[in-house]
């Protein structure tokens, strides 16, 4: 089992605690533009959804980067991005089919989760588990557990 | 009566308490024990009457009565919060 | 600076010039933000006495040195200008994340001067300050204006704007933010209105600093740790929101019914957080960097009421609730809706129409002026008809919109308006509970229960229990209450966090952010100094003692009915106490002595 990012939109308040996290850790300031997470709010349904990098096993990102700046450990399964080999050609940004690598304008660099190491910052800084930082198939079985007691209900007398 | 998250604990929103109890504190333990700890965190801390929950017989608020020891009548009407708060 | 930008933009709507200036760092220091800053701006530039609807009134837009950062729910900002509905200081308090955009773009504070000829909207992108042609969307309802500015903007800008309300003039138009959040009271959309601006658009792309990363992230997560922990702050409100309170305050017996007239509802439970939570709510909602997410997101499948969005609040479900003897919960929730939509307050919205319910009962208003419409007491239809016409500015909508006071005053019974400084008492009658009834009495901004919640103390029993029916201490109470709300209203921190955390944490807070040390006491002083600068403001635009008293009618007729029935407000044997504590004359005047401690001295 390895550790994973678990996003529950359902509990997604929109606070954007994780962003300023995220920002605050990496960059030392809180600034949504410059984190590696981002939610979105659709404010007439009052619904929100936080994003980030989801550490592909067969990341697009990898397969078009030059300097081999992006890597994936065998171990944890984590995508990472070596800063120094990085060239900035964008290249990852526009393969990413999710959007999660983002080039930032003002720091000059690739912002792309990476899990903080192991202590995710936008995890701890969730009010609402709408993010965790989970055994990826706890996380997966606790949701699978959550929707099969509807039917206990939906069955039970 | 009931409010709030004890409406959900209970099940109930209110209810005809037949069983005579001399005071708030009779009433409350004998509350615990049919429905548990789950209420019981709410009412009680260390065996005395908690803080910050709301008890009212017949409106008034018995923290400024004799709290657990409040004398409860027949009649009377026991209403219940949890915390809570707004603006 | 950190914390704070240390920049001011001013925009006059008269010449069209749009300049920035640095921040003062001591009048930082000193006011801290939001309220308090906003009201210093008003005071050092506007003569008290402008009327608030003309081009020498100035509307500020300004969020808090917290705004933007992860303070737990730190993200508010305030409209602070002269309430055209109370013709006091006016600063109206909005959540959503507006504020935290405007300090990404890097200001601490917006002050629109004069007036436009033509509708114009505000769009600023960090630098980049504009005004550009509003005409074509002068007339377009809240979201209608999100999307069109949006769509010539930029898909993220955030707006805070005014709707057809605002545009009219109605005296208690809001400012909305973020679709559903409101700087609601005393009529600061109207002040917008008058100046033909339609909206401030912004995008942010920079950041806040702190002075001290490590010390700032500790104490948060500390404060963060204390509301999470508290039942209020870490569950109640995200399960049941605000609206949770119509129960309690209905069992004490101080839930205001039909226009005051009584404090007991047998039916509230139909308007309650719990039946709320039971049927109209999809999920809670947050603003920015908010822990405890009391927003309600909800939506009326009912054909005759259907509508969604975000509410009701207590106040609101109170006042279409209640206060018009209404328990349909669909009915109040579209009420919400309309007003959210075009921008008013609810509070005013609500007692005014339960205000004309009196008047219309007593013969006064009659159904040759509403068009036919029979302004009942417990009709739901009528009171969601009254809503949007004064909304449209359509029919008898046009009288309403002057609010219950001047309403009621056209009838020959102004005493029929439940108003201190002609605005709308909310949703807690002062006999029953008499430390609240103090409060609005004296809250500068006319009757306001987020000015000095002694509910908590008084009702709710946090962070401790006093007697509600007791007057001996209120005094002090209240001031306790109304200066640490003063300063804490002035750091972009929501009062909710009140729920967990306090004057320590928040001096600690402002230290840690901005690097200048704020001790819990020198947190209190500014709140204190910051309440007799509004009363000075008040003073100046010709408020008196006179101005600081309940409607007749808490203080002559008793409650009839509920647990609290055979009471009255004592606020006139509170208020000379009151005044002696604050320092102040019998008059309600602040003493030489009292400014020149507060660092107010003229």
């Amino acid at each position: 089992m390895a550790k994973m990012l678990m996003i529950n939109p359902d509990k997604c308040t929109g606070c954007h605690n994780c962003e300023l996290a995220c920002s605050m850790s990496h960059e030392g300031i809180f600034r949504p533009d410059a984190t590696r997470v981002h939610v979105f709010t659709w404010e007439v349904e009052g619904f929100s959804v936080p994003m980030m990098c989801q550490h592909c096993r067969d990341a697009p990102c990898i397969t078009v980067c030059t300097p081999v700046a992006l890597t994936r450990d065998p171990d944890t399964g984590w995508v990472n991005l070596d800063e120094e080999k990085c060239i900035g050609c964008k290249m990852c940004v526009q393969a990413c089919p999710f959007g999660n690598a983002i080039w930032d304008e003002k720091l000059a660099k690739i912002l792309k989760c990476d899990n903080c190491g192991g202590d995710p910052a936008c995890a701890k800084f969730c009010p609402t588990h709408a993010i965790e930082w989970v055994d990826d198939l706890v996380a997966t079985r606790t949701r699978k557990r959550g929707f099969a007691e509807k039917f206990k209900q939906a069955f039970s007398e | 009566m009931y409010f709030a998250i004890l409406r959900d604990i209970t099940g109930k929103k209110q209810e005809d308490w037949s069983k005579p109890e001399a005071t708030v504190g009779d009433l409350i333990r004998d509350l615990v024990v049919r429905y548990g700890h789950a209420f019981e965190r709410w009412v009680m801390k260390d065996g005395d009457l908690w803080a910050l929950v709301i008890i009212l017989v017949n409106g008034h608020d018995v923290r400024h009565l004799k709290r657990f020891a409040t004398a409860l009548a027949p009649t009377d009407t026991v209403v219940i919060f949890p915390p809570m708060g707004g603006g | 600076m950190h914390g704070w930008n240390g920049k001011i933009l001013r925009v006059d709507l008269s010449t069209g010039k749009i300049t920035t200036e640095a921040l003062d760092p001591v009048m930082a220091r000193d006011y801290i933000g939001a309220r308090g800053l906003g009201t210093k701006f008003m005071i050092d530039e506007v003569d008290p006495t402008v009327d608030p609807l003309s081009p020498q009134n100035k509307l500020i837009f300004i969020p808090g040195p917290l705004t933007g950062t992860y303070a737990p729910s730190g993200g508010r900002y305030n409209v602070v200008t002269k309430g055209p509905l109370t013709g006091a200081i006016a600063a109206a308090n909005s959540g959503g994340t507006w504020g935290a955009e405007f300090k990404f773009a890097g200001y601490d504070a917006l002050i629109v001067e004069g007036a436009s000829e033509k509708p114009v909207y505000l769009w600023i992108k960090d630098d980049a300050v504009e005004l550009r042609d509003a005409q074509p969307i002068w007339g377009k309802n809240i979201l209608e204006t999100s999307d069109a500015i949006r769509a010539e903007t930029d898909d993220d800008a955030k707006i805070a704007s005014i709707g057809k309300a605002g545009e009219n003039l109605v005296l208690f138009a809001a400012i909305m933010n973020d679709l559903h959040r409101a700087a609601g009271r005393s009529g600061v959309g109207a002040v917008m209105g008058s100046k033909k601006l339609k909206a401030v658009a912004v995008v942010g792309t920079n950041g806040v600093t702190t002075a001290d990363n490590a010390a700032f992230e500790k104490i948060v997560l500390q404060a963060r740790d204390k509301i999470q922990k508290h039942p209020v702050g870490g569950t109640g409100l995200r399960l049941y929101g605000t609206d949770v309170l119509t129960n309690i305050l209905n069992q004490i017996g101080g839930y205001p019914v039909k226009n005051f007239q009584d404090g007991y509802f047998p039916t509230a439970d139909k308007l309650g957080g719990e039946t709320l939570a039971k049927t109209l709510l999809k999920r809670p909602k947050a603003c920015f960097s908010c822990i405890i997410s009391c927003g309600r997101v909800t939506k009326v499948t009912n054909k005759q009421f259907a509508g969604e969005g975000e509410g009701p609040e207590y106040e609101t479900s109170w006042g279409f609730g209640g206060d018009c003897l209404i328990d349909n919960l669909d009915a109040v929730t579209k009420a919400n809706y309309i007003c959210n939509e075009n921008g008013m307050d609810t509070i005013t919205m609500a007692a005014t129409i339960a205000c004309a319910m009196e008047l219309y009962e007593m013969g006064l208003i009659t159904k040759e002026e509403t068009g036919g419409i029979a302004v009942e007491w417990g009709n739901a239809e009528v009171m969601v008809e009254l809503t949007r016409l004064t909304a449209m500015g359509e029919g008898f909508g046009k009288k309403l919109a002057v609010g219950s006071y001047r309403l009621a005053e056209s009838y020959g019974h102004p005493e029929l308006s439940m108003t201190v400084k002609k605005q709308e008492i909310p949703a807690y009658d002062a006999r029953a509970v008499q430390g609240i009834g103090l409060n609005f009495a004296t809250a500068n901004c006319g009757a306001a229960h987020v000015r000095g919640y002694t509910i908590a103390p008084e009702v709710l029993g946090t962070p401790m229990k006093v007697d509600k029916d007791a007057v001996d201490g209120k005094p002090a109470l209240v001031i306790l209450f109304q200066n640490l709300t003063a300063a804490l209203d002035s750091t972009g921190g929501c009062l909710f966090t009140t729920f967990g955390i306090g004057a320590p944490e928040y001096a600690g807070m402002l230290s840690a952010l901005t690097g200048v040390e704020y001790t819990p006491e020198a947190f209190m002083n500014c709140g204190e100094r910051i309440w007799n600068l509004e009363r000075q403001f008040n003073l100046a635009a010709g408020l008196t003692a006179e101005d600081d008293v309940l409607p007749p009618r808490l203080i002559k007729e008793p409650l009839k009915t509920g647990a609290s029935k055979g009471s009255v407000s004592r606020v006139p044997e509170m208020l000379p106490v009151y005044y002696d504590l604050r320092g102040w004359d019998a008059n309600g005047v602040p003493t030489p002595a009292k400014l020149e401690a507060l660092g107010l001295a003229r």
